[in-house]
């Protein structure tokens, strides 16, 4: 460690609590369900997640899963089931991790997903999803639903807000088609329960939704507050919030406690360490492996008020438009041709960044295709430099923590 | 081993036809295209076999299918992750260098990750007059064809705006005649594949179609008519050991093809993107072209990305790799699988398990290209279930 790097006392918002209770109600909701015969899905990123809750489903996520398998060790096991059965090495790891999972229980760390009724693939974010949905429904023997979305365009959408994903506008084509897909697969989910969907509860779990959805934008705006608030270590798990809890009320709890959390260190201009030395923006998928090295740069004084994967997952909804708010969740730069970066960055220049640090999600084409574009946008509309680091979200073995500690130091030293 | 190829290339050669070679020098040199350039026609790229190549050819525009001729691709990799496939790699390297400066256009396609994302890539490093990504749906339903017909629709009007000319439907109906043509030529040719003593080599087909999108398709029908009945004459080959099938996507370097054929393997079937998967499946000649091409591109079973609703998408390939295998009584596979294709990677497991009964050969490819390497696995493949 360079010398004039100490390491600094480390004061998070606090939210670790406050996830224990939103995950112990998250779980709870779901052995209720169990109980009550209720039918299984599985869900990806970027799918509605509010008919979840509108139609009492138990939910799993594979995504969340393997994050979980590999924050406790099991992932580099059922990766190597995987490719043992042929799949190739650059394939998503929550796939591959999934995947051996499905083959290999035995070898994933319990307790595993139930096992699915039916699976829900959605186009929000990669083919991939829909890819997965495939292969999981048919080693599970189990019917699967696609949700169409296009890969959004200026032309399309115009510009866009890269917080509340609000564009200027959707071509009516576009926007059709998407809804159609849609109402598919509210069909499809009333084939499944058996039952027609209720509309009230429809517009219930989209008031929620919206509230939660409000403080969601607030809290990552917050976070570029001067000094940093808040550290990545507990904002990244934001996603699970904003992608798949969205519409329930237990969402809705975290999202007002973790809003006052923020409010009050922002109000009072505490920071999560006492001397912020740098701000960093980050993005691509969190190496869950790893997730330590956040803490690690903060405590040397670099601070991240900016986590654009985070920022990816959260979208403002508005309950009186509830299929225009699904199709919105879609859009966001990792979904859409690379204009679309510039307004991202632009939204971020009050952060006041000072540089960079990417994740390069080997064997994930849409956050790794999308790095040097977008570290080369952020040199050329922000001044700002990036390190960027070979990541793959739930493989440790290709990203060694001390080398990208060496590198995150040596990286941090050029800075100003 | 070494005499008896020496022998073997050149029995082959004493009866060899001209015209893949002819037709290859057009994709090595690009020649026909420059000609066209010359002549003022605007050159478009196409990203993928799903471009509906009819609406750019009724515009007047020359479609070409974009495939790098980098052997290796130190500036795409600056750019790009290096495990990303070499189709990706070489196409962006290609336009680094400024080898691809007499393009008038890029067509994308939203048909997988990658892709998508190399024509971003490729349009924001690489500047073009004119660029577009066709929205391609990735469940085959009665929506989907609905909209995939306006999509392409819309498409053929940004590019007909751009090129200064009128969009003109019995034009588009006259270039879905000329590809369909293609495609029955092609059929033919593809057919001579199959006999006990197959007219044509595996290295040889892959000429051809590498010439294919290089080439105005009015001319390649031309140049085939004119040689199809001397090639459908010629003696055929008898010299082979094992007839092999060939799996894969967008792969399209000879030299392998040739070192296959070189030990004793004679290719007398693919599925690959760039070969048999780029001409199967006609379009409709009906009063709704839109409609006719969107069913075409849809539904192409050759191509592997988009499903039936709650119908596994690899059945359709898999049908359609067993029917290709089934009639030219192919013996034994080899797959290529480009160690960064997300759509090999994602099928490979279930193709080689639905194919189990044949002899396999999985070689994992990356560029550059290291012939020496695949070698011994090849020779020693085909001694063991060779004749």
């Amino acid at each position: 460690m360079a010398i004039n790097m100490k390491m600094q006392e480390w004061n998070p918002l606090g939210y670790k609590a406050l996830y224990k209770e939103l995950f112990k109600r998250h779980l709870a909701r779901q052995e209720e369900l169990l109980k009550r015969g209720r039918p299984v899905g599985w869900f990806f990123s970027f799918h509605p997640s509010e008919l979840i809750y509108v139609f009492d489903l138990v939910s799993a996520f594979p995504e969340q899963y393997s994050a979980y398998c590999a924050a406790r060790g099991s992932s580099t096991d059922l990766i190597d089931v995987s490719l043992s059965m042929g799949y190739g090495h650059f394939l998503c790891d929550y796939f591959k991790t999934t995947i051996g999972s499905i083959v290999k229980p035995e070898k994933a760390t319990p307790p595993t997903m139930p096992k699915p009724d039916f699976i829900i693939g959605s186009r929000g974010l990669c083919i991939a999803h829909c890819e997965m949905a495939d292969v999981f429904a048919r080693f599970n023997k189990v019917p699967f639903y696609i949700v169409n979305y296009p890969y959004w365009t200026r032309y399309m959408i115009g510009r866009h807000d890269g917080f509340t994903k609000v564009p200027e506008k959707i071509d009516e084509t576009y926007f059709e088609y998407c809804v159609e897909s849609l109402k598919g697969l509210i069909d499809f989910l009333e084939g499944i329960t058996g039952e027609k969907m209720s509309e009230d509860k429809f517009k219930d779990v989209f008031r929620v939704a919206e509230d939660t959805s409000k403080l969601l934008v607030e809290i990552i705006h917050l976070m570029m507050s001067k000094p940093t608030p808040g550290s990545q270590r507990e904002i990244c798990d934001l996603v699970f919030v904003a992608f798949f809890a969205l519409g329930s009320t237990y969402a809705y709890d975290f999202a007002r406690e973790a809003y006052n959390l923020i409010r009050d260190k922002v109000k009072n201009g505490v920071g999560v360490v006492p001397n912020e030395r740098y701000r960093l923006l980050t993005f691509g998928i969190m190496p869950w492996h790893s997730l330590t090295l956040y803490e690690y740069c903060e405590r040397l004084g670099a601070t991240f008020p900016v986590n654009l994967y985070v920022n990816e997952s959260v979208h403002l909804v508005e309950a009186d438009k509830p299929f225009e708010s699904m199709v919105r969740r879609t859009i966001h730069f990792t979904n859409a041709d690379y204009e679309m970066i510039y307004d991202v960055v632009e939204g971020v220049k009050e952060a006041d960044l000072d540089g960079a640090i990417l994740f390069e999600n080997t064997g994930c084409r849409v956050t790794s295709m999308i790095i040097k574009p977008l570290a080369d946008i952020l040199e050329e509309e922000l001044g700002i430099p990036s390190l960027i680091i070979e990541a793959p979200q739930c493989d440790p073995r290709i990203m060694s923590l001390d080398r990208a500690k060496m590198q995150i130091e040596a990286f941090l030293e050029t800075l100003k | 081993m070494c005499s008896k190829r020496i022998s073997n290339d050149a029995k082959r050669n004493k009866r060899k036809n001209t015209m893949p070679d002819h037709l290859y020098s057009f994709f090595l040199t690009k020649s026909k295209i420059l000609e066209y350039k010359k002549a003022g026609r605007k050159i478009i790229g196409t990203l993928c076999n799903s471009v509906p190549e009819e609406i750019i050819h009724s515009l007047g525009a020359v479609p070409t299918r974009l495939l790098g001729l980098s052997k290796t691709t130190e500036n795409a990799d600056l750019k790009l992750p290096r495990w990303l496939c070499s189709y990706a790699r070489r196409i962006l390297e290609d336009g680094l260098r400024g080898d691809l400066n007499y393009l008038d256009g890029v067509v994308g396609i939203t048909s997988d990750d990658t892709k998508m994302r190399l024509y971003s890539t490729y349009t924001f490093y690489v500047k073009n007059n004119f660029s577009y990504i066709i929205q391609m749906p990735y469940v085959r339903s009665e929506n989907s064809l609905k909209f995939f017909s306006m999509e392409l629709e819309r498409f053929a009007h940004k590019l007909s705006n751009h090129l200064l000319c009128d969009f003109n439907r019995d034009r588009l109906k006259e270039s879905i005649k000329i590809y369909n043509k293609f495609r029955l030529l092609c059929k033919e040719v593809c057919g001579l594949r199959v006999n006990d003593t197959p007219k044509i080599c595996g290295a040889d087909w892959m000429k051809i179609m590498l010439g294919s999108i290089s080439t105005l398709k009015e001319d390649f029908n031309k140049i085939v008519e004119d040689e199809l009945e001397s090639l459908k004459d010629s003696e055929g080959i008898k010299d082979y050991k094992l007839r092999v099938h060939i799996s894969g996507t967008d792969f399209y370097d000879v030299e392998l093809l040739q070192l296959i054929e070189s030990l004793g393997a004679i290719i007398v079937s693919d599925d690959l993107c760039t070969a048999t998967g780029y001409f199967s499946g006609f379009v409709n000649e009906g009063e709704e072209p839109f409609e006719d091409l969107a069913e075409r591109y849809l539904s192409c079973s050759a191509c592997t990305f988009t499903a039936h609703p709650n119908v596994s998408l690899i059945k359709d390939r898999i049908g359609f790799i067993k029917k290709e295998i089934e009639r030219s009584k192919a013996d034994a596979i080899i797959i290529l699988r480009d160690k960064g294709c997300e759509i090999y990677g994602w099928q490979c497991s279930s193709i080689m398990e639905e194919l189990q009964d044949f002899p396999i050969l999985l070689l994992d490819i990356d560029t550059p290209i290291s012939l020496e390497q695949y070698k011994t696995r090849i020779e020693a493949f085909i001694e063991s279930y060779g004749d």
